[in-house]
């Protein structure tokens, strides 16, 4: 059966409607319910956290100062890194700012905080002093955590259902809730080492937390929140994303496991510093393998969209066969798309037209489709590039 | 495949109409509220509630049963111990020879007897008794301005059952007093605080300062 550019138009339509690629993020919805939730779970945290923050700045200014701008930098790379890999049908940047206050205040100040420490001592009432350090915090925090968290993606569907779509969504969006927890959680844990010492050698008593909770945070709560709302979405289904339960609870309850290992390191490899450093290790990299399989896992309907929004492009020759497979590719088939150019120049320039043909898709989906003066733009934009034209801008 | 055209544009597709982001169907309106978005709120907000208040309400129900026993002795990070009163309940932290699984004793143990807490935390530090003394209460101002529990009066003496001398000075606090002791250990220094109710008074009962001159470290040399 041969498939017309209309077939191929409809699919394209098909696609923005269902995948919610380009549309608008509007956070104040006083008509929403889940604003006013989401508001005030906030709003308590970031009130809680001012609170903490006024009082210690007075006793531990220079650890705070030192904590927040190490981890402001930290956090910069994470949301550079995390929205380099949402480069398929992308998500409104606002809407990843909602998901990043959720997890800082949210779910840290408002909920897990006070969950964790009411179960660590019930832990402790029932099982004694000794079991609850060594196992409490395993037993408590994944499940309190890693709730809090993902209870976020349920607001942000409420607040953004035509944009939150699909499992790599959900992959996404949790990622920076579980950035925004990991950073607070991290200064807090600074601050705290901060006091440690009875607030003498403040810089010397939270360094080592610093780096710590830098090299661990790797593998840490952006990971399992990312892997929790991609598996939450399955549980949910979405209209871009049939409901898998079983694929849906496997995910949701990967991370609580990775989170519950990761806090029992300790008291699992005992006394011995060896073990520690040897289960860290193979706990991060275990956690990194699911992440990544996670992924591959849901950014292949995302590739779809990416294919089905620009195949007319195809078709009507403003990008080529290769370029289409390149952007709907993964980063091996960029590479090879690259790669191909016989020269420098031209390797560069393949790049450049890549990019150009990105742009191109975001254009298009911000038009649902469209042939609007910015798509003729940066459809000719493309075409500039490939013929190698300086830009008259 | 499709033929190409010359024609790159997709000229005549219009966008399908999309309501505004705020917009709610009539028939979802409840209140002017769109009913679809109340059962996930709801259900986000029954877990903060459980997180943040069904949880600690119900651990402030439960009492500890964890009661020092005549003989017992309470060991913190750095082989730090002191020798809890026979009757009181710990808080935190654990006896002597039951170190967790990491075989990492905690920084701080509390033990409590109705409203009376004891405290004890250690950490580094580099300094005698009094400087000690001076960085708790620089902290404990900074962190309280004013408003806290505050070291009082003149700092005394006080000599442990070891022999080790260390520094004792009052606290107050709003309706709350006390007793707190610094000590030093080969650079672990020793912190100990005694609070409770103001009207059963600022002076440290005998059972308190029972366990701040049990304070003991295995270590070699004083203060």
């Amino acid at each position: 059966m041969t498939t017309t550019i209309a077939d191929l138009d409809r699919a394209r339509n098909i696609a923005l409607d269902l995948s919610g690629w380009g549309r608008r993020f509007a956070f104040y919805q006083p008509r929403n319910f889940a604003f006013w939730g989401y508001l005030a779970l906030v709003g308590t945290g970031i009130f809680l956290s001012a609170s903490r923050l006024a009082r210690d700045f007075n006793a531990y200014g220079q650890a705070i100062v030192l904590a927040v701008t190490s981890f402001a930098i930290y956090a910069a790379l994470f949301w550079w890194f995390t929205q380099r890999i949402d480069k398929y049908a992308k998500l409104p940047a606002k809407l990843m700012v909602v998901a990043f206050l959720w997890g800082g205040f949210a779910a840290t100040w408002t909920m897990a905080a006070n969950a964790n420490d009411a179960i660590l001592a019930l832990y402790a009432k029932a099982f004694g002093q000794s079991w609850a350090l060594a196992w409490g915090a395993g037993l408590a925090a994944p499940l309190t955590e890693e709730t809090a968290k993902g209870s976020g993606l349920l607001l942000l569907i409420a607040l953004a259902p035509r944009l939150v779509r699909t499992a790599f969504d959900g992959f996404i969006l949790g990622a920076f809730i579980g950035l925004g927890f990991q950073i607070v959680e991290d200064i807090v844990y600074a601050m705290t080492s901060a006091g440690s010492q009875f607030g003498a050698n403040q810089i010397g008593a939270s360094i080592g937390t610093i780096i710590l909770r830098m090299v661990s945070g790797v593998a840490a709560h952006i990971l399992y929140s990312a892997i929790f709302c991609a598996g939450l979405i399955y549980l949910l289904g979405r209209p871009a994303e049939p409901r898998r339960i079983g694929r849906g609870l496997l995910l949701v309850t990967t991370p609580i496991l990775l989170h519950g290992m990761w806090d029992s390191l300790a008291a699992v490899a005992g006394p011995n510093a060896l073990s520690l450093v040897g289960l860290l290790i193979a706990v991060i990299v275990i956690a990194l393998v699911i992440a990544v399989r996670v992924y591959e896992l849901t950014v292949a309907r995302e590739r779809d969209f990416v294919r089905d929004v620009m195949a007319p492009e195809g078709a009507r020759n403003a990008i080529t066969a290769g370029e289409l497979d390149a952007m709907a590719g993964d980063r091996k088939a960029r590479k090879a798309y690259r790669k191909a150019g016989r020269n420098r120049r031209e390797r560069k320039r393949a790049r450049y037209v890549l990019n150009a043909a990105y742009d191109l898709a975001d254009e298009l989906a911000a038009a649902r489709g469209a042939d609007t003066d910015r798509v003729r733009f940066a459809r000719g934009e493309v075409a500039r590039i490939r013929a190698g034209r300086p830009s008259p801008w | 495949m499709p033929d190409p055209g010359s024609d790159t544009s997709s000229a005549g597709l219009a966008p399908r109409f999309e309501p505004d982001v705020g917009w709610v169907p009539a028939d979802q309106r409840l209140f002017g509220l769109d009913r679809r978005t109340i059962a996930p709120t709801v259900a986000v907000f029954t877990l903060a509630i459980l997180m943040s208040v069904v949880l600690p309400v119900i651990n402030a129900k439960v009492a500890y049963h964890d009661t020092v026993n005549a003989g017992d002795i309470i060991e913190l990070q750095g082989a730090v111990t002191f020798v809890p009163e026979a009757g009181w309940g710990i808080t935190s932290g654990v006896r002597a020879g039951h170190a967790p699984l990491s075989g990492e004793y905690p920084a701080t143990a509390t033990v409590a007897d109705g409203d009376v807490t004891f405290k004890v935390h250690t950490a580094p530090f580099g300094g005698d008794a009094n400087a000690l003394l001076d960085q708790i209460e620089r902290t404990s101002a900074a962190l309280n301005r004013g408003r806290g529990v505050q070291v009082t009066g003149q700092p005394t003496t006080i000599v442990t059952d070891q022999g080790k001398q260390g520094t004792t000075a009052q606290v107050t606090g709003p309706q709350t007093g006390g007793v707190i002791a610094a000590f030093v250990f080969d650079g672990r220094g020793v912190e100990a605080v005694a609070t409770g109710p103001s009207d059963i008074g600022a002076q440290p009962t005998a059972a308190v300062l029972r366990m701040i001159r049990s304070i003991s470290h295995r270590g070699k040399g004083t203060e």
